[in-house]
């Protein structure tokens, strides 16, 4: 460490020693401007036309208001961030369920698997808006535990379902089903 | 440099954590849904922390493996055998002995329990040898 600081600190000395103010202004505004406008040359917004971001829809960032997110791929039901929530928590006056079913989804932007647990938000009445049913991965619900048609709230202090959230646990090691 | 050094590992941190093996894979998948990531279960899941109770009791190391979460898992016997020997070191304190093999968990899951709650207070009762 002490190594390091005294590299910098020699070359701190030697470039204050050697250039002047004026000129470390005029190059470090000039690495500002430029910087600023390289995403305007034709090359990088060719290449930002290409992007596809998490859900598939042009640029960099999914929606997690959309069924098409992502994360949503084995979700079954309303999505929280159509209920006053968010795709990772529970709209005001619900309690999150401790018990929940667990799928993996690909997210597309990076090409890799995560494992995300679908917990229903309870004690409030069913939301309503933005139905999602994708189910992929999915079990037949006499694997009860890796399927989403049961009501997930049988572990929450009351059993009411009100929306689902898609909260990512961790990288998968592979996609479902297992090998 | 320390604000450098703090900011690149907090960047690194903020990344989600990989499964570290298909173990931790597997339980996260198949286990942890009910019995939650740290085991502790639910008012109707039994607590994963409650196997030393039956630990070396006669019946257990086989009753792990029968019980409907385990026996009816959608993984091949090799992988419930690694994730069996896995979740026992982790929740019951050691290692089974000897490991569970493909075998012994394939024979074991084709004989399944009718009460499993029944037979936990069937094992829970008897002394270990």
């Amino acid at each position: 460490m002490s190594r390091l600081d005294r590299w910098f600190e020699g070359m701190t000395r030697q470039s204050a020693r050697r250039v002047s103010r004026r000129n470390w202004l005029s190059r470090f505004g000039g690495v500002l401007v430029g910087g600023a406008a390289l995403p305007l040359l034709p090359v990088a917004r060719a290449a930002e036309k290409h992007t596809v971001g998490e859900d598939g829809v042009k640029g960099r960032e999914g929606d997690p208001t959309r069924c098409e997110y992502w994360r949503h791929c084995a979700i079954d039901g309303f999505l929280c961030s159509c209920c006053g929530g968010s795709h990772t928590a529970c709209p005001p006056g619900t309690q999150m369920s401790p018990v929940t079913w667990i799928g993996t989804c690909r997210n597309p932007a990076e090409g890799k698997d995560y494992i995300i647990s679908y917990n229903d938000c309870c004690g409030k009445t069913f939301c309503g808006r933005c139905m999602c049913n994708r189910n992929e991965g999915e079990r037949p619900l006499y694997h009860w535990y890796r399927n989403n048609d049961i009501n997930w709230c049988g572990g929450a202090k009351a059993q009411t379902y009100s929306c689902s959230t898609a909260v990512v646990v961790k990288a998968a090691k592979e996609a479902q089903p297992e090998k | 440099m320390k604000l450098a050094l703090g900011t690149a590992a907090f960047l690194l941190m903020a990344h989600p954590a990989g499964a570290n093996s298909y173990e931790e894979h597997d339980y996260i998948l198949n286990c942890s849904g009910c019995h939650r990531a740290d085991g502790s279960g639910s008012k109707v899941v039994p607590p994963l922390q409650a196997m030393p109770e039956l630990s070396g009791k006669p019946g257990a190391r086989e009753y792990w493996v029968q019980v409907p979460g385990a026996a009816q898992a959608p993984l091949s016997n090799a992988r419930l055998a690694a994730l069996m020997n896995w979740l026992v070191q982790r929740f019951a304190g050691k290692r089974p002995k000897p490991a569970y093999s493909a075998q012994e968990v394939g024979r074991l899951r084709t004989n399944p329990l009718r009460d499993p709650i029944g037979r936990r207070n069937e094992i829970r009762r008897t002394s270990s040898h």
